[in-house]
Parts: C-alpha cells; sequence; structure tokens
C-alpha cells in the first residue's frame, strides 16, 4: 500500500493553527487533534512541528499561553488567539484565496 | 513590540536553559497524556494506548531539540558552547597560546600606537560645542595654492559680507606674555582673539565667562585651565582679579575648559586677551589696517541649513568682487575651507603623507604576525586530522568544525589584542616624551582612547578570520580513511611545496623590507649626528629673557644685555659669553631678500637668513672668522654693521673680498666688517643658506625680536653649577625677569636630531618586530617539519645515517625557503627603499652598506632558527619511530 502523502502544505501550518484557535483555546493535542478531524484525516500533525511552530507565534505575540487543567485533569498549556494574530489569520486566509483561485483558474484553463 | 517580546523570552530562556528544557518537557508529556486519554476513551487499552501515543510523537528528545532551536537564543547558547569548548581546549596549550598572543600582540601594538597618533591629529574633534559646524578659513594664493593668514581689513569685510555663517572669529595664534602676581612672573604663551571668539567656538567654561562683544578694546584675559591650576592654585575666587599681563593690569574673566588649548593642534595656547589689545603686549604688532600683512586666522561657524559647499560658492564670489575693490592686494586670491580644529593647511598633506606611510609599515607587521600564526595553526590543524575525522564520522558538519576552530583563532587574537592595547599604552607614553625644538610649547601628547581600543578590537577580529580560516579549512577536510590510521605523513608523498613553506616565505620576505628600512634610517640617523653643524655643540649653556615683555625701552634693553653679558663673562668657569636672538636650529628664523650695489641679484632664491650677535658670538660658538673683525660694543646710532658667511660672498659677490662693501636688506644698508664660515641656520640637512648676523645693539631698537634674546656662555666644568651662576646673575640686574629655555648645547643638538631619531627608532622596532615574528615562524615550520618526518628519519638512522647526515638534511631545507626569501625580499626592499628618500640624511636610498649587510644577518637568523630543530631531529631513536607503525 502507497504512503499517502498526510504533509502539510509549507508554511501552511501556522494559518491552519491560528484558524483552530480562533475558535477557543486549545492545548497541544487539542490543536493536533482538531486539524486531524476537519481535513478527515488528510493532515497530521506530529508535535516535532507543532511545539516549535506554536514557540514560533507566541515569540511573535500572535498566540498567547496559559498553563491550565485539561478536562482529563492534567496540567497542559492552552493556547489563544491574540488581537495581532486575528489580523493575521485575516491577511493570511485572504492571500490563500487569491493563490487558491490563481491556480483554480491555471487548471481549468 | 515583537521583538522585545522575543528578546526578553530569549533572554529569560538563555539564562535558564535547565528552566527552558523543563517547560518543553512538561508541555510535552501534557501532548503524550492527552493523545492516550483520548485513545483510551476510542476503547484502546491503557498499555496499547501509550505504545501508540509514543509512536506517533517519535523521539522525546528530538521534538525538544526542535522547539529549543526554534528560539534565537539556541544559536547564541551553541555559539557559547563552542566557546567554553576552545578556550578549555586553548588553556592545554600554553606554548601555542603564548607565541601566538605575543605575534599578534606586537602586530596590534604597532597599529594602535600608529593610530592613536591618526586619532589625536586626523580624527579627534575639538573641545568645543559642535564641531560638526565649526570651520576653518585660509586664504589661497596664484589661484588655488594653500595656505596663508588674513589681513585684519579683510577679515571685516568676510565677516560683514559673507552670509553663510552664523558667526566669524579671528585670532593670531602665538603671543608671549610674562603673566605674574605680586612679583612671581613667568613667561606663557597665549592668543589674540577677537571678542566673539568663545561664541562661535561655543565653548563651555570652567569658570567665569568669554568675551563680552563690547570688550573689544578691554583690558580683560581669560585663562587656560592648566595655567589656572598650575599659578593660581584652581582658585576660583581669581574671577574678577587684576594680574599682571607684561607689566599691564588685567581683569581675569573666565577660565576654559579643561583639555582646551586653542583651535590649532599642536600649540600649547594657556591664555586669550581681546585682539585689539595686541599693540600694548607684543613689540611690532601687525597694521590693523593694513591689507598685505597676514596674521589672523580665521574660525568660523556654519549656519543651520547651509552646506559648506553653498559658503566656498559664496567665498567665490566674495572673493571676485574683492579682487575688483582692492586689486593691488586681493587679485588672484581666493578661499579654503576645512573642517575646524583639523592640522594647519600647510602641515596638513605632509603629515597625513607621513602617517599613511607609518600605518602601511605598521599593518606591514601584522599581516607577518599574522601571517605566522597561521603557520602555527596550520600546524596544529594536521596534528588534530584524526580528531576532525572521528568529528566529522560522528555526523559534524564541516561548517560546524570550521566554526570552532575559527572561534579558537578569533580567542587567540583577542588576547592578542589585550597585549597589544598594553604594549601601545606604553609606547603612546614613549612618544609624548619627545619634544620638538619650537620657541613656542606645543602639545604632541598621543593617548589610547576608545577610537583606538574600537580599532584595535576591529583589528583583532579580523586578525582572527584572517589567520584562522584557511588553517580551519584546511584541518576540517581529511582524508578520513588515511587519518583514522594515524597516515597522514605518508597519504601524500609528492608534496613539498604547501602553504606553511610560503608562509614563511613571505613572513622573511617581509621582515627583509622591514629590516632594510631599519638599517637606512638608522645610518641616517648616525649620518645627521655627525652632519658638521658649524659650529660648538657642546660645552655652551644658553637661556633667555624677553625684556620687552617688562616694558624694557630698546635703549634700557641694550644696557640690560650688556650688563647680564658683562657679568656673565666674569663667572667662574666661562671662557666666552655673548647674546644673540636666535640660536641656530631653534626654529625661530628671519631672513630678507638682499641686494649688493654692483652685483646682479642671485639667481633663484636670494633670500638670506639674519642672526643678531653680541660681542664674542663667533668665539662662543666656534665659528671661525675668516676675514675682518669681530662685533665690538658697537654704537646704536652708527650706520649699521653687519658679519656674513662664506656663502653669502659665494652667492652675492661672486667670492670676492666683502669687507667694505655695503649690502640692503629689507631696506636697510649694513656695511660688511667680517666674513665668517658656513653654518647650519635651519635644520640639519638644509643646504648651505647665506646669514648675515647684525650686532645686536644696533637693532633691537629698528627691529625687535618677539620670541626674547638669549644669553649664550662657553664653559669648563660643570654645567649645573654654571646655569644656576647665569639665573643670579640676571637677577642681579633685574630680579623680576623671567627666564626661560634653559637648555645646553648638546640637550638642543638632541632637539634638533628628533625626526631622524624619531624615525630611526620607530623602524629599528618595526624591524625587529619583524624579525622576530619571522624567526618564530621558520622555527615552528621547521619543527612541525621535524616531527612529521620522525619515521622517516628513524629508518635513516637504523640503516646508518649519522646524526650530522641528518642535521645538515634538516638545515638545507629551511635555508632554502630562506634563500627564497631573501630573493623575493630584496626587490622589494630596494622598492620600498626608494620611498623613505625625503627622511633621509646623507645616505642613498640604496646604501650599499645596508643591503649588504642585512641579508646575511637574516640568513645567520634563520640558520638558527633552523639548526634547533635539525638538533632535536638527530636525536630521534630509531626504535620509537619504528614503534609507530
Amino acid at each position: 500500500m502507497p504512503d499517502k502523502n498526510t504533509d502539510l502544505i509549507q508554511g501552511t501550518l501556522e494559518m491552519l493553527i491560528l484558524k483552530t484557535l480562533a475558535l477557543m483555546p486549545m492545548h497541544g493535542y487539542g490543536i493536533t487533534q482538531r486539524i486531524e478531524q476537519i481535513s478527515d484525516g488528510a493532515f497530521k500533525v506530529n508535535p516535532g512541528s507543532l511545539l516549535p511552530a506554536l514557540s514560533r507565534m507566541e515569540r511573535a505575540g500572535r498566540i498567547k499561553a496559559e498553563w491550565r487543567a485539561t478536562e482529563n485533569n492534567r496540567r497542559a498549556k492552552y493556547y489563544a488567539l491574540t488581537e495581532k494574530g486575528r489580523k493575521a489569520l485575516k491577511s493570511e486566509t485572504e492571500a490563500w484565496g487569491r493563490q487558491t483561485a490563481a491556480i483554480n483558474r491555471i487548471l481549468e484553463a | 513590540m515583537g521583538w522585545m517580546r522575543s528578546l526578553g523570552k530569549g533572554s529569560k530562556a538563555l539564562a535558564d536553559k535547565h528552566a527552558r528544557n523543563a517547560e518543553i518537557d512538561e508541555e510535552l508529556e501534557a501532548y503524550i497524556g492527552e493523545s492516550v486519554s483520548e485513545k483510551v476513551r476510542a476503547g484502546m487499552s491503557p498499555d496499547d494506548a501509550v505504545k501508540a501515543a509514543r509512536a506517533e510523537i517519535g523521539t522525546a528528545a528530538t521534538v525538544r531539540e526542535k522547539v529549543w532551536n526554534a528560539g534565537w537564543e539556541s544559536t547564541l547558547d551553541r555559539l557559547w558552547g563552542d566557546l567554553t569548548y576552545s578556550a578549555r581546549r586553548l588553556s592545554r596549550m600554553p606554548a601555542l597560546v603564548f607565541t601566538v598572543v605575543l605575534s599578534i600582540g606586537l602586530g596590534i601594538a604597532a597599529n594602535a600606537t600608529i593610530f592613536s597618533i591618526v586619532s589625536r591629529f586626523v580624527l579627534k574633534p575639538p573641545p568645543v560645542g559642535d564641531p560638526s559646524s565649526l570651520l576653518t578659513l585660509y586664504r589661497t594664493y596664484n589661484h588655488g595654492q594653500c595656505c596663508n593668514d588674513f589681513p585684519a581689513p579683510l577679515y571685516r569685510d568676510l565677516r560683514a559680507q559673507a552670509q553663510s555663517f552664523s558667526g566669524m572669529a579671528a585670532y593670531n595664534d602665538a603671543v608671549p606674555a610674562e603673566i605674574g602676581m605680586q612679583g612671581d612672573s613667568k613667561r606663557e604663551w597665549g592668543q589674540a582673539v577677537t571678542a566673539n571668539y568663545f561664541d562661535v567656538t561655543q565653548l563651555q567654561m570652567a569658570a567665569g565667562r568669554g568675551f563680552n562683544p563690547n570688550e573689544e578694546h578691554a583690558q580683560v584675559i581669560v585663562l587656560g585651565y592648566r595655567l589656572w591650576q598650575q599659578r593660581f592654585g584652581g582658585d576660583a575666587s581669581v574671577i574678577g582679579k587684576v594680574i599682571d599681563v607684561s607689566g599691564h593690569p588685567y581683569t581675569v574673566v573666565g577660565v576654559t575648559r579643561p583639555g582646551f588649548h586653542g583651535l590649532d593642534q599642536i600649540l600649547d595656547t594657556q591664555f586669550w586677551v581681546p585682539v585689539d589689545d595686541l599693540p600694548e603686549l607684543v613689540v611690532n604688532a601687525p597694521d590693523p589696517e593694513s591689507r598685505e600683512m597676514q596674521w589672523l586666522h580665521i574660525a568660523t561657524r556654519l549656519k543651520p541649513g547651509v552646506t559648506q559647499k553653498q559658503a566656498a560658492q559664496e567665498l567665490d564670489l566674495i572673493a571676485d568682487r574683492l579682487a575688483h575693490a582692492y586689486p593691488a592686494t586681493d587679485a588672484n586670491r581666493g578661499f579654503h575651507i576645512e573642517r575646524g580644529d583639523t592640522l594647519s593647511g600647510r602641515d596638513k598633506k605632509t603629515i597625513q603623507m607621513f602617517l599613511l606611510g607609518v600605518s602601511g609599515v605598521a599593518l606591514l607587521v601584522l599581516v607577518i604576525a599574522c601571517a605566522n600564526v597561521a603557520n602555527l595553526l596550520l600546524s596544529q590543524g594536521a596534528q588534530r586530522q584524526r580528531e576532525m575525522a572521528v568529528r566529522l564520522a560522528l555526523g559534524a558538519t564541516r561548517a560546524q568544525l570550521v566554526r570552532q576552530l575559527l572561534l579558537e583563532s578569533v580567542l587567540l587574537a583577542l588576547g592578542g589584542g589585550v597585549v597589544g592595547v598594553l604594549l601601545s599604552l606604553w609606547a603612546t607614553y614613549a612618544l609624548s616624551s619627545f619634544t620638538f625644538p619650537a620657541p613656542v610649547p606645543t602639545d604632541l601628547s598621543v593617548h589610547v582612547d576608545w577610537r583606538v581600543l574600537l580599532y584595535t578590537f576591529a583589528l583583532s577580529v579580523a586578525a582572527g578570520f584572517l589567520c584562522g580560516f584557511v588553517p580551519a579549512w584546511t584541518a576540517s577536510r581529511p582524508v578520513v580513511p588515511s587519518a583514522l590510521k594515524g597516515e597522514e605523513a605518508l597519504a601524500r608523498p609528492g608534496r613539498r611545496f604547501n602553504l606553511r613553506n610560503v608562509l614563511v616565505v613571505v613572513q622573511i620576505a617581509l621582515s627583509l623590507v622591514l629590516l632594510c628600512g631599519a638599517g637606512l634610517f638608522l645610518r641616517s640617523l648616525e649620518s645627521a649626528a655627525n652632519i658638521d653643524v658649524g659650529f660648538r655643540s657642546r660645552g655652551v649653556v644658553m637661556m633667555s629673557v624677553d625684556p620687552v615683555l617688562h616694558r624694557y625701552t630698546p635703549e634700557r634693553a641694550v644696557q640690560l644685555l650688556q650688563q647680564v653679558r658683562d657679568g656673565v663673562a666674569r663667572l667662574p668657569g666661562v671662557i666666552s659669553a655673548t647674546t644673540t636672538d636666535g640660536v641656530p636650529l631653534s626654529g625661530k628664523h628671519r631672513s630678507d631678500d638682499f641686494v649688493v650695489p654692483g652685483y646682479p641679484a642671485p639667481q633663484g632664491q636670494n633670500v638670506v637668513e639674519l642672526f643678531m650677535a653680541g660681542p664674542q658670538y663667533f668665539e662662543t660658538l666656534g665659528i671661525p672668522r675668516i676675514a675682518g673683525r669681530d662685533f665690538g660694543d658697537e654704537n646704536p646710532t652708527a650706520p649699521k654693521v653687519g658679519i656674513v658667511n662664506e656663502e653669502f660672498v659665494r652667492r652675492y659677490l661672486h667670492g670676492d673680498n666683502p669687507i667694505g662693501h655695503t649690502v640692503t636688506g629689507g631696506g636697510v644698508p649694513y656695511q660688511v666688517v667680517g666674513v665668517v664660515k658656513d653654518t647650519k641656520a635651519r635644520t640639519i640637512g638644509e643646504q648651505q643658506r647665506p646669514v648675515l648676523y647684525r650686532a645686536i645693539a644696533q637693532n633691537i631698537a629698528s627691529d625687535p625680536s618677539r620670541d626674547g634674546y638669549t644669553i649664550m656662555a662657553r664653559y669648563e666644568g660643570d654645567a649645573t653649577t654654571l646655569i644656576r651662576a647665569i639665573e643670579d646673575q640676571i637677577h642681579a640686574v633685574d630680579p623680576s625677569l623671567a627666564i626661560f629655555h634653559v637648555q645646553t648645547m648638546e640637550e638642543h643638538m638632541q632637539e634638533a636630531l628628533l625626526l631622524p631619531r624619531f624615525v630611526s627608532t620607530l623602524f629599528t622596532i618595526f624591524g625587529v618586530s619583524g624579525l622576530l615574528l619571522a624567526v618564530i615562524g621558520l622555527y615552528s615550520v621547521m619543527s612541525y617539519s621535524v616531527s612529521q618526518r620522525t619515521k622517516e628519519i628513524g629508518i635513516r638512522m637504523a640503516l646508518g645515517a649519522r646524526a650530522t647526515e641528518v642535521q645538515r638534511m634538516i638545515v638545507r631545507g629551511g635555508m632554502r625557503l630562506a634563500l627564497i626569501s631573501v630573493a623575493l625580499g630584496l626587490p622589494l626592499a630596494l622598492a620600498a627603499a626608494k620611498l623613505t628618500t625625503s627622511l633621509l640624511y646623507g645616505v642613498k636610498p640604496w646604501d650599499a652598506t645596508t643591503f649588504i649587510l642585512v641579508p646575511p644577518l637574516l640568513a645567520a637568523v634563520a640558520l638558527i632558527a633552523c639548526w634547533i630543530p635539525s638538533r632535536r631531529a638527530s636525536r630521534v631513536d630509531p626504535m620509537e619511530a619504528l614503534r609507530v607503525e
């Protein structure tokens, strides 16, 4: 059985994280699960990619973090969107929309 | 403020890496825990859930490393790790560290010292407000030739007409005065300035104020900080007090800030008075209405918003207008602008050329040092090939290895930088102790300041990269299988020409250039010291007084000098005594154009040096008389008489007997009554100049000296005792007279030799440094060569070679390098020597003695450097060599 390509398109991980957090604050595993669910298993995010991305985004001020108890009574780091992150999500969504529209026009030509 | 958050979090993580790693681990554990919980909820058994969760995540350490690497602090952390590793490694190699640090230290000390001079005279802004808008103006002649001073009317015209400047001040730069309180008088040097001088310079005062606009004619004075400290005890209450300035009462209104001694780089000015006071303070003050007398310097401020180019354009227009208004004096004249407080325009080019040349030589020393260090590091690198191979095999990248090795080089170079700064502190202290022969006090002190430290740091880092990059690159490129087996020496048997040998050849060749330069300058100094100056250079003491500053009339001054001379002549130990206006080779010089009726004017220059001489002048200075008589107590009102030297006779009277002829200079006729031998007048290296000696008694009234008069005594016995006796004699005549420039003729001659002495000292130090470095380089290469050939040598000896044969083989290899170096270096040295022509006295740039002696010296030193390793080579134990296999 050939390996299914579940890698994200390069550079889109941070955008997906922003979108996921726009709904509600989540911890790392929660983000992974959500992306996998919504994509019907098309994308699997591993912590080796997720955690560095979260660290970079926190440094950049797009998300903020706090330690809270999970529903399983375990202490975990919850991430939430900041106003700056909300703006970034909007601009990246628009950019992505333009790119995919352009690609579709080429494919339909 | 994203970067501030990143900076804050990164710094915190760096400060406590352990805590940061713990946080990452905790987050990772939470992630795994949540994953397990979710899988159990989905029906998986706890054990299976744990296995599955961990399989999804992969290696925890890998994730931790990835998160850590996401921050900028990880780069710094890696660098710090390499740094501490390098420091630990270096501390296990003290011999290498010592050699490298000393090598680079010498190179950097040379550069730091020269840069201190550059910083002092070229880069350092004056201690005035906003130095960037302060300018100095000069007057040009013959369509652009620089640089003259300004007549007073021209200054007033410029001040009135120019719109580009917010203020324009003028000053006369060297004004002597006796400054005293309660009878304690001392001679000091100051400047006469326009009342707006302190406004234009925007100078902050240490006490009091500058001049007010309405004080152009007032008897007010501003003291220099040093003068205030030394003569007035730093007393703040001196402000408002009246002090005696050359017999006139002056009110002290202010004290300048520390470090300010006027806008001239070199003059050590210690007081300022209004420029209109000049006539009462000095004899022959310039005529403030003359457009021909050029005696004022101009300092000016650019108006805000005006560029220097715009100001220059306006000045060109003004020059045209003035040329039309005053064609006799202002035609073909222009103006030149310089940054304020740069070196005087006429000195600037010469000094800059000199500094450029010396900087080049200092960099040459550093290049030799770097070649030396590169050689040592290459040798080290060769010995570490096995280590490098192992690290490469274990996964290190070449970039990592190069970075770490470069870090070692830079660490060593910074150590050298520290040594260099310490050496340059000593060198600048030594330089500041040189004193130039000059009638006015000078400030030529040099210090190590922050600019020098910054330059030194940059040079150290650059040297580290320069020295270290090639060795680092080479060392990180071993042949893995051979290095692991320790077979480096045999891996490339055909290579004899390699980088280490090239570096040694470069070092020795450049050292040859430096040594030849040093040889030339030492020969030049010897030649200069042996130049026949034409007068007695030992057994004479002298000191000066300035009766004019004590309000003596010319007649009374003549009587004073006669009394003093007569008294001194009678002192025990004095053979003869005399008076003069300027001692030869003292930087004072007066001259005039001369004509002789019945003889055509000489071709080219017709300027004659003028000296005033009292009775017994020529006997005291040991200048032989050739014809006629000496001066007696000449009658001040009789026709003037003069004594000429041989050069004057040759040039003006074609060798005819001049006795009885009348010669005219500056409109004054002199009857020639004697002829004396030629002497040097201004500088030791000059061609003979025509000289006319005037009777001092006849000329004090008509042409007084602004620099006072000197009593000279030829003596036997102890100079110190005699100096005190002469001082007592002077004060017996007038207790209030200030005495200055107390000196023996030997001391005076040493000052006159300053330039050749300075240059030869400088180049000798450079030459010896270069030689030392080159020898270290050659020695280290030969030592390395021996260590690499241990097996070969052992086998040879096992097969019957004798110790002497092994030694000869090693020495031959080293000497071949040395001879190649000499062959390459000699043409370079000959070319470089050509550049030094203007600084040499009595020595040709291609001096046979220098170029015949230096190469053998270098070869001899090289031989010693080769011989020591070769002796070690001959002691190789054959069994030890074989065991290495």
